[in-house]
């Protein structure tokens, strides 16, 4: 007999289906779809740990519903496709009850056909605002979405600082565009016209134009949304050398490790948004030195440490571990100290609602406050 | 008009860079006929090795300049013998695709490497720059500058004045001829080969303080320097100047008083007027002579 590709892949498949059912009693089935590879696999490795920090701890406490968590990973290759390959390979195995997602919205929206069609939970990080506004109930959000930052940058402008008229420099990209449309119908509810809004398109080697457009407006407070690190870093110095020293709060690629190590002195004294900071309450902190324990180097994400911990406090509750009645719990999860701050789900599937607020003092980015929001 | 003058100096620094690098391609099409579109990796290449030497090895900045100006040429050489040389009998479109396809290659190598993430490195000289009333000149952009100026005359004194680059230019002309005339046809291509790799190499580490090093750090310039190259004039040392010059204030003016969002437009606006009013460029009499 021959033996073909096809046939040996399902009697491979059988092989482990009747593993899988031998074993199903034993443990409780996580899914996980990370990046180990490709473009984004170092935030992915973080991302793992994370879980599997959690996985660990809730064992050690006891498990989920008396039963051991058992994680099987899959890695989405950092793209699309192999996002969608990854949850496919997972969505065969029956006694999977719940999945970790990724953090990128491309990816979750790529996959979001296919997590309706199983019907299990997903807990995930992308921060595109409509992927839990699109009627998928399936999808449970560990970050705080996108409407959210817009609204923080505007509250801390306009309330912390009381500084009122803003300028706000954007890339002209999907990320950047949707940055400033919130910004303005924020700015617009608080009866603020904004003194500039300046667009630019991503890899630019130069900003003197928008530096000096910025100088010029007389604005007395910068908001940006930068999409890419060099950029931002780039623009940095640049309003720096032409004299710009007005108080700047950015998106969160204001404070990633990669911007503020490459535009050093230029972000001292700059003000960014952040969903995971150390410091902004215990539960953070503790996860920060139990990560660091055991790994060695501070993370600069917990989404996905939330993730597993909702994901089993939420089965435990329901004393279950059929789909529609983890969904229930997840939903009636409200003021749950999570490591992103205290969850809260909405019916859409949205678990936080709210930004810290960090500020770069010399190169450490110190946690200034967080802004919650009830509606 | 401080707002002019600031403008009208950063996009001559951005216009410097640009005429830099297209010097290294003028190079290539003078004296090998050949379209070079590994040029921006060439300029990535060196930037990367004055971040191996200076970054992590500790060695004076300027001695790694110079050691990475001296790998880059013996690059070039290598980069001759794998991307041109097995194409040399096939016309110039074959080794267009092959400069592509080592640029991919140069990407992805760099890439698997070093890793995507970008890495800051020092400017030439400590000092940020100079006030001049509302005016500030950043050393960096100076330092471009200047050191563009010399180069331009360097190369326009070896081309127009001497025998090496008569023999450099006739190579390019006719290579049949040059070598029936007794000149080593062979030795003269790797010659031009290594100069504009050095060249490209030496433009990356001049714009690695301002745009960090990272894989895709030269992508837009080297088309801009292409763009300028022919505004300038297909293969015109002086053209590619002007033309690097004149594509650096331009687009800076434009996106200042214009638009932001279409700075990249202009430039290549730019191009295409060029194209269809005046395609032999600024400087362009040498196409005529060489057809």
């Amino acid at each position: 007999m021959q033996i073909t590709r096809r046939g040996a892949l399902l009697s491979a498949v059988t092989t482990f289906a009747i593993i899988g059912r031998a074993r199903a009693a034993d443990t409780i089935k996580i899914g996980v779809v990370t990046p180990l590879t490709g473009a984004v696999a170092e935030p992915g490795r973080i991302q793992l740990n994370s879980t599997r920090l959690a996985a660990a701890k809730i064992n050690a406490a006891g498990g989920i519903l008396g039963k051991q968590i058992e994680l099987l990973i899959e890695d989405d290759a950092s793209s699309n496709p192999g996002a969608v390959l990854a949850f496919s390979r997972l969505a065969q195995n029956q006694d999977i009850v719940g999945f970790i997602g990724s953090i990128r919205s491309t990816q979750m929206n790529a996959m979001a056909p296919d997590m309706l069609k199983l019907g299990k939970p997903v807990m995930f990080g992308g921060t595109d605002p409509t992927l839990t506004h699109q009627g998928n109930p399936w999808l449970f959000r560990c970050r705080p979405n996108d409407s959210y930052s817009a609204r923080v940058l505007t509250n801390f402008c306009l309330t912390s600082l009381k500084l009122k008229k803003v300028a706000l420099v954007h890339s002209t990209d999907a990320f950047g565009t949707g940055g400033k449309n919130a910004m303005l119908e924020n700015l617009t509810k608080a009866g603020v016209t904004p003194v500039l809004v300046q667009g630019y398109t991503n890899n630019q080697p130069d900003f003197t134009p928008v530096v000096q457009a910025v100088k010029q407006s007389g604005a007395d407070v910068l908001t940006s949304y930068f999409t890419n690190e060099p950029d931002c870093a780039i623009f940095a110095r640049q309003l720096r050398q032409l004299g710009v020293r007005i108080p700047w709060v950015g998106s969160p690629s204001i404070i990633s490790p990669v911007t503020t190590g490459l535009a050093k002195n230029a972000l001292y004294g700059t003000y960014g948004i952040a969903d995971f900071v150390e410091d902004s309450n215990p539960t953070a902190k503790a996860f920060a030195n139990a990560y660091r324990a055991e790994h060695k180097e501070t993370p600069d994400s917990g989404w996905t440490y939330d993730g597993m911990t909702v994901l089993a406090k939420a089965i435990n509750d329901a004393k279950s571990t059929e789909p529609a009645k983890i969904r229930e719990a997840i939903l009636s999860i409200k003021k749950f100290a999570g490591v992103e701050g205290e969850f809260n789900f909405d019916k859409n599937g949205d678990g936080l609602h709210g930004y810290n607020i960090v500020s770069n003092n010399n190169g450490k980015i110190d946690y200034k406050e967080h802004i919650e929001f009830t509606d | 008009m401080s707002n002019f003058l600031q403008l009208l100096f950063n996009g001559l620094g951005i216009g410097a860079i640009y005429a830099l690098v297209s010097l290294g391609f003028v190079l290539l099409i003078r004296a090998a006929s050949v379209v070079n579109f590994g040029q921006g990796e060439f300029s990535m290449l060196g930037a990367y090795l004055l971040v191996v030497f200076f970054n992590i090895f500790g060695i004076n900045y300027y001695v790694s300049m110079a050691l990475s100006i001296v790998i880059m040429a013996g690059f070039g050489v290598i980069f001759a013998y794998t991307t041109y040389w097995p194409l040399r009998f096939r016309g110039g479109l074959p080794v267009i695709i092959s400069t592509i396809g080592a640029s991919i290659f140069l990407e992805n190598l760099v890439l698997v490497l070093y890793g995507p993430s970008s890495v800051q490195i020092d400017g030439l000289f400590d000092a940020d720059g100079i006030q001049i009333g509302d005016v500030f000149l950043a050393t960096q952009y100076l330092s471009i500058i200047v050191i563009a100026t010399i180069l331009v005359v360097l190369q326009y004194l070896v081309f127009e004045k001497t025998l090496l680059g008569k023999k450099l230019q006739a190579t390019s002309q006719d290579k049949e001829m040059a070598s029936l005339l007794g000149i080593p046809v062979v030795f003269m291509i790797l010659i031009t080969f290594a100069y504009s790799s050095a060249m490209g190499g030496l433009a990356g580490m001049l714009v690695a303080p301002l745009l960090f090093v990272s894989v895709n750090m030269a992508g837009i310039i080297a088309l801009k320097a292409f763009a300028a190259n022919i505004i300038g004039g297909y293969g015109s040392i002086p053209g590619a100047i002007l033309g690097g010059l004149a594509l650096g204030v331009i687009e800076t003016m434009g996106a200042s008083y214009i638009s932001v969002p279409y700075k990249d437009a202009f430039a290549f606006a730019m191009l295409l007027l060029f194209l269809m009013v005046r395609p032999q460029g600024l400087f362009g009499e040498k196409i005529s002579e060489k057809a």
